[in-house]
């Protein structure tokens, strides 16, 4: 049943991958994965993680259609590595489901074929049909025929003429070896296998602190007086840069894109720095003991100075970010540096978590994988390009027009409507109308697995045209 | 550990992935010489990359109580998956090129055969 289920998928892989681009395609592919998923491996469809991502899978096979940007692509892929990382253990962290995910993708064919201490892995089926014995029969003999038809074509004329006769050109080889991918591929995450010294470990641990054994009150006194220290000195930099940052936002008002950019950019730099310092340095002084110690609430409330006023800092950024925006309409890089900063305010809450409620470096890990599994999630959702074009058309003081013709297709249409209604230089109206007319030929030229929603609105206004 | 034998098995293995995935493409006699004589730089890649990749894995960790599965078990996945990875960063270099891809499938199938290899030679 197994077997004919993957050889079905496999020509089912190659029909709809096979000199195609992404677009539909993928769609259908994640409908088809799912349903061999639930087939092989039901029970596992009982838990709640395991439908949650099976749902998300599902949602990115639709964002890939209706978007179609290479965000939503990459997404697909990730859910569905966490999907089959959930199937083969539920319970364990996302990093740790992608690991199995990537596992089973790649290497589970190989992974079953050493290890047959299982009782589920014994290939009952060898002893019904000997395969090893079946491709020696077909392959070996097969080898040799054609090796000594292309020597025997050399010496003999007529045969050399019967032989050029036979004409297998309507079987395509490349065809037939993607569908030998489709088969390792399904064949793989048919049956999932885990990495199991890394999700064992990732089982046994919990996301608490515990008391260490080696408790040391006089060892721990002289480390928060260090903790202490450092964290007031940092304490008062931070608040000494950021009244500076203030003053410096308030009195320039800056019209220059360039120094924009440079203040920007410099204090997303001292963000980076700053932020990874201040992550370091909390997670050092509170990795153990430092944490039970008695006498360290002056080190914790420092700690929590600290990390709120490295938010502050975060939300300066955004500020500045905000003007450069608002001046010079988004960027990829623009867009970009909100979503860093993002991050990285969660980032702060999760270690302000961790300090707060004695949690461990694991705690910090598994929810901030989380978190950017989440976010990845949400930014696939969007047409950024679409978006960045609407924006800076509409809302932006000034707009780059070379920017928004570079980027991909999904804003073509978009572009094509403000040069009809704008009069632009003669250089941006033909390469604005080159653009729109590559992007409906390759639209027409697509097979229907590249189909994408674009095609559908593209065929309704046909219609809407004829009529 | 039989390293000469498993070195041996790969070279063979190699060969049939590498040229089955390049005859594909264009089927000829002149292809035929250099797919024989391939067998020389194949061998000395497949000897190369066992020798210096997994060979030191098996030789640090190997301990009388400890199997040869038991190590392929812990580390395997770990080495297939940094090799997919060094794979398809090879692929997308070389712009999906045929002969780029049948080499980077024929060294990531080669090396993980060749664990599974090591790893059955004593089972305990």
């Amino acid at each position: 049943m197994k077997q004919a289920i993957i050889i079905l998928s496999s020509l089912v892989f190659s029909t709809l991958f096979y000199s195609q681009n992404i677009g539909l395609n993928l769609s259908i592919f994640s409908i088809l994965t799912l349903i061999v998923l639930i087939i092989s491996n039901t029970n596992k469809f009982k838990n709640k993680a395991t439908i949650i991502y099976a749902l998300l899978y599902l949602v990115t096979a639709a964002i890939v259609f209706f978007q179609h940007t290479t965000l939503s692509i990459i997404t697909n892929c990730v859910v569905f590595f966490t999907l089959i990382g959930s199937i083969t253990e539920a319970k364990s962290s996302i990093f740790v489901n992608w690991l199995n995910g990537v596992y089973t993708t790649v290497a589970g064919f190989f992974h079953r074929s050493f290890d047959f201490n299982k009782k589920e892995a014994k290939p009952i089926l060898k002893k019904d049909i000997d395969f090893i014995h079946w491709i020696k029969l077909i392959g070996i003999p097969l080898v040799f025929i054609i090796v000594f038809i292309l020597l025997y074509k050399n010496g003999n004329s007529v045969f050399n003429d019967l032989i050029s006769q036979i004409n297998l050109k309507f079987i395509n080889m490349q065809w037939i070896l993607f569908s030998v991918l489709g088969y390792f591929i399904f064949s793989n995450i048919i049956n999932p296998v885990e990495v199991e010294h890394t999700t064992k470990l990732d089982l046994e641990t919990g996301n608490s602190l515990f008391k260490g054994k080696n408790f040391s009150e006089e060892d721990l006194k002289k480390e928060k007086q260090l903790g202490t220290t450092l964290m007031l000195l940092l304490n008062v930099l931070i608040v000494f840069y950021l009244v500076t940052d203030i003053i410096a936002i308030s009195t320039s008002a800056t019209s220059n894109a360039e120094t924009l950019s440079n203040q920007v950019h410099n204090g997303i730099n001292a963000l980076i720095a700053s932020i990874v310092i201040a992550i370091v340095i909390i997670l050092y002084f509170f990795r153990g003991n430092l944490n039970f110690y008695k006498h360290n609430k002056t080190l914790k409330s420092l700690a929590f100075i600290w990390i709120i006023l490295n938010a502050v800092l975060v939300i300066l950024i955004a500020l500045k970010n905000n003007i450069y925006v608002s001046s010079f309409g988004f960027t990829y890089k623009r867009v970009g540096v909100y979503i860093y900063l993002l991050l990285t305010f969660i980032g702060l809450v999760t270690t302000f978590l961790k300090v707060l409620k004695v949690k461990n470096l694991l705690f910090l890990f598994r929810v901030n994988t989380q978190i950017a599994f989440a976010i990845l999630m949400l930014c696939s959702t969007v047409n950024w390009d679409y978006h960045i074009t609407y924006y800076n058309i509409n809302y932006a003081q000034s707009v780059d027009l070379n920017y928004l013709i570079k980027l991909s297709n999904n804003n073509a249409s978009l572009l094509k409507t403000y040069n009809d209604k704008n009069t632009l230089s003669s250089n941006n109206y033909n390469r604005i109308n080159n653009k729109h007319t590559n992007f409906i030929e390759l639209l027409e030229d697509r097979n229907w697995q590249e189909y994408t929603y674009e095609n559908l609105k593209q065929s309704n206004n046909t219609k809407k045209q004829n009529y | 550990m039989n390293v000469p034998s498993n070195v041996g098995k790969s070279t063979l293995l190699a060969m049939c992935i590498f040229w089955i995935i390049n005859f594909t493409k264009d089927v000829s006699m002149d292809l035929a010489g250099i797919a024989f004589l391939s067998a020389i730089p194949i061998f000395i890649c497949v000897t190369l990359v066992i020798i210096i990749t997994i060979c030191p894995i098996f030789w640090i960790l190997k301990k009388d109580t400890i199997s040869n599965y038991a190590i392929a078990k812990k580390y395997f996945p770990y080495y297939a998956i940094v090799m997919f990875g060094l794979c398809l960063m090879g692929v997308i270099a070389s712009r999906a090129d045929v002969y780029s891809i049948s080499f980077f499938i024929t060294v990531f199938i080669t090396t993980a055969q060749s664990w599974v290899w090591f790893a059955k030679e004593n089972k305990v």
